[in-house]
């Protein structure tokens, strides 16, 4: 991971009719990095990402991909940028192969050998020739996976890319996505609304609600470690927990201590020595989504913008 | 851009509706070659000869010329016609019959029309097509700007049209040859002072381009329509609505001075050498001013609403 800076937002705007959907965004990706942008529908997913790839303009602010402005220099900061916008629409009427020809031609430099490449990349060489109209849902995925690959991009950008998919296609998706921001060193950036999915895949997750950034966290971020301790009766170990110095926070059936592993035995000792019975003594790890519906207020659908 | 326009090609020609319509237009013009031949095999002998219909048109050219409200381009025209039946009558020089070759070839520009239809319906679809299908948002994504992809699209939507003027002619001089032969006859010119001998082919090309004129507002017009609307079905309706429509109405206006200025008043430029002008007081440069003024505000219009549009779909 190189941590080269690919993207950066920048007091990102976007106003529509009156309605501030976009307010003063600011973000960075970096390369080899998969971001994950998550947030409740009608946040401001789908707007961010279309601005970042030139399907709208932004009111206020820029976007600098590999340093260039896509307002003032469109055609080069997207030149090495790959692009999914939610379902990969293809032209159903040709077959695989012309659509990525189709689209090679659109970029300089992207050679037949490339093409096929890819093909290679994506496992299609068996139904590239068919018409993409033939296809599965599956398929067309993969083939827009191809075709956003064609141009070795620096920078991936995916709004919801599993729509649709089924379990074992996602998980074919995400080891591929993770493979390529690996191996040549690509940044990703990834809207969903699935937080599993995103906690799955993204080293870093940027959080939007109501048009603005609410927070910026890295996934594997050390947790503040806690247990989850039931035992009967109830008050009498909290009582014994008290004693011990832990603050104790009540939790389904049992409470929730704020420790480090090192103390637990200690701690059962004394619970047992108490004559308390022990029926489940874990670690609780709060999940992604437990923190997400925290931060966007129990997961208050935001006014939906028009799509 | 040549990348650009060969893309737009393969698509263009991976739809069936593009096949389907250069089938119907060679089917459309073999029936037609066919019922003429049909109608000439069945109906008896006609009663006058060439000489008979000569001796008529020099009249009506004479009593045109008799006509106060002309213009001048009808003037040269009937002064023209009355010369070369003149000169037909004195020579013993026979013009072409209806079923032959010749003719044929020289009133295909009438059959442009049909042109224009198969234009109108690609040029309405050429934009709206993508928005409709969705991949819209994958042709914009790419590192090429918007003014150069409708570009490409406006060229293609052209090409075609151009091509499909050539079918029209080729399959005209193909199906008359095969039904009628090359027939007797010569092609007299009236070139302002004297009678020559010209080329059909030439005289056919002329009319052929400037037919295509129209062609090529409407099909801007249908390109405008659904650049702007996005939809291809409203601009196929409108532009075929007013590409009937459009030439009443300059009958309606015919009394006001606007109906200068009113775009199909200029649509058909072959008018200034047929001697058919609803308006007779236009000139072909005044023509090409105000279509090349149409021109240039539809296409003002598509690039400006093209270029500015945010792609939400």
């Amino acid at each position: 991971m190189s941590n080269e800076k690919i993207v950066e937002i920048r007091k990102l705007s976007k106003t529509i009719g009156k309605k501030q959907i976009i307010k003063n965004l600011n973000l960075d990706l970096h390369k080899g990095e998969i971001t994950g942008f998550l947030g409740p529908n009608g946040a401001g997913k789908t707007t961010t990402i279309r601005m970042m790839v030139g399907l709208m303009k932004p009111t206020h602010g820029d976007i600098l991909i590999g340093g260039k402005s896509i307002r003032t220099d469109f055609e080069g900061s997207i030149e090495k940028v790959g692009v999914i916008v939610e379902n990969p629409e293809m032209y159903k009427f040709m077959s695989g192969y012309k659509n990525l020809v189709h689209f090679a031609r659109m970029h300089k430099g992207v050679t037949k050998a490339r093409i096929d490449e890819v093909i290679q990349q994506v496992g299609m060489q068996n139904r590239i020739k068919e018409k993409v109209g033939s296809y599965s849902l599956g398929m067309r995925q993969r083939l827009g996976l191809a075709q956003a690959l064609l141009n070795n991009p620096e920078f991936l950008i995916l709004d919801e890319p599993t729509n649709g998919l089924d379990p074992a296609g996602i998980r074919e998706f995400r080891m591929y996505l993770r493979k390529v921001a690996r191996e040549n060193d690509v940044a990703i950036f990834v809207s969903s609304h699935l937080l599993s999915e995103i906690e799955l895949l993204c080293d870093r997750i940027a959080i939007i609600q109501n048009g603005e950034l609410i927070d910026i966290k890295n996934v594997n971020e050390h947790q503040q470690s806690r247990y989850y301790i039931e035992a009967k009766p109830s008050e009498q170990a909290k009582q014994v927990l008290e004693e011990i110095g832990f603050t104790v926070h009540p939790h389904e059936n049992g409470y929730l201590i704020d420790t480090e592993a090192e103390h637990i035995p200690g701690a059962i000792k004394l619970l047992t020595a108490a004559g308390v019975d022990l029926y489940a003594v874990q670690p609780h790890r709060t999940t992604l989504e437990d923190q997400f519906l925290e931060m966007t207020g129990g997961g208050e659908i935001a006014q939906a913008h028009t799509k | 851009m040549l990348k650009l326009i060969q893309n737009e090609w393969m698509k263009l020609w991976s739809k069936k509706a593009t096949w389907i319509m250069a089938t119907l237009l060679i089917v459309i013009l073999l029936a037609n070659a066919g019922i003429t031949k049909w109608i000439e095999s069945t109906s008896p002998a006609p009663e006058i000869g060439w000489q008979e219909m000569e001796e008529m048109n020099l009249m009506s050219a004479q009593d045109q010329l008799q006509n106060p409200d002309i213009g001048p381009a009808q003037q040269d025209y009937y002064e023209g016609q009355a010369a070369i039946a003149e000169y037909r009558l004195a020579n013993d020089a026979e013009p072409f019959k209806v079923e032959s070759l010749q003719q044929q070839v020289l009133d295909g520009h009438m059959m442009l029309s049909l042109v224009t239809l198969f234009t109108v319906i690609v040029g309405a679809g050429i934009v709206a097509s993508e928005f409709s299908q969705g991949t819209i948002k994958m042709l914009l994504t790419r590192p090429v700007k918007r003014w150069k992809i409708l570009t490409s699209k406006y060229i293609t939507t052209m090409l075609f049209a151009l091509l499909f003027a050539v079918i029209t002619f080729a399959s005209i001089a193909l199906f008359s040859w095969i039904f009628f032969g090359i027939g007797d006859g010569a092609f007299l010119v009236w070139n302002g002072s004297e009678v020559v001998e010209g080329s059909y082919w030439a005289e056919a090309l002329k009319l052929s381009v400037l037919s295509l004129a129209s062609t090529w507002m409407i099909g801007t017009f249908a390109f405008m329509l659904g650049t702007v609307f996005r939809s291809s079905s409203l601009a196929i309706g409108v532009s075929i609505f007013l590409m009937f429509v459009g030439v009443q109405l300059v009958f309606l206006l015919q009394r006001f001075e606007i109906v200068k200025y009113y775009l199909f008043t200029h649509t058909d430029l072959t008018q200034f050498y047929t001697g058919f002008m609803p308006i007779p007081d236009i000139t072909m440069a005044m023509s090409l001013i105000v279509l090349t003024v149409y021109f240039l505000v539809f296409m003002v219009i598509s690039y400006w609403t093209f270029a500015k549009r945010d792609v939400t779909a």
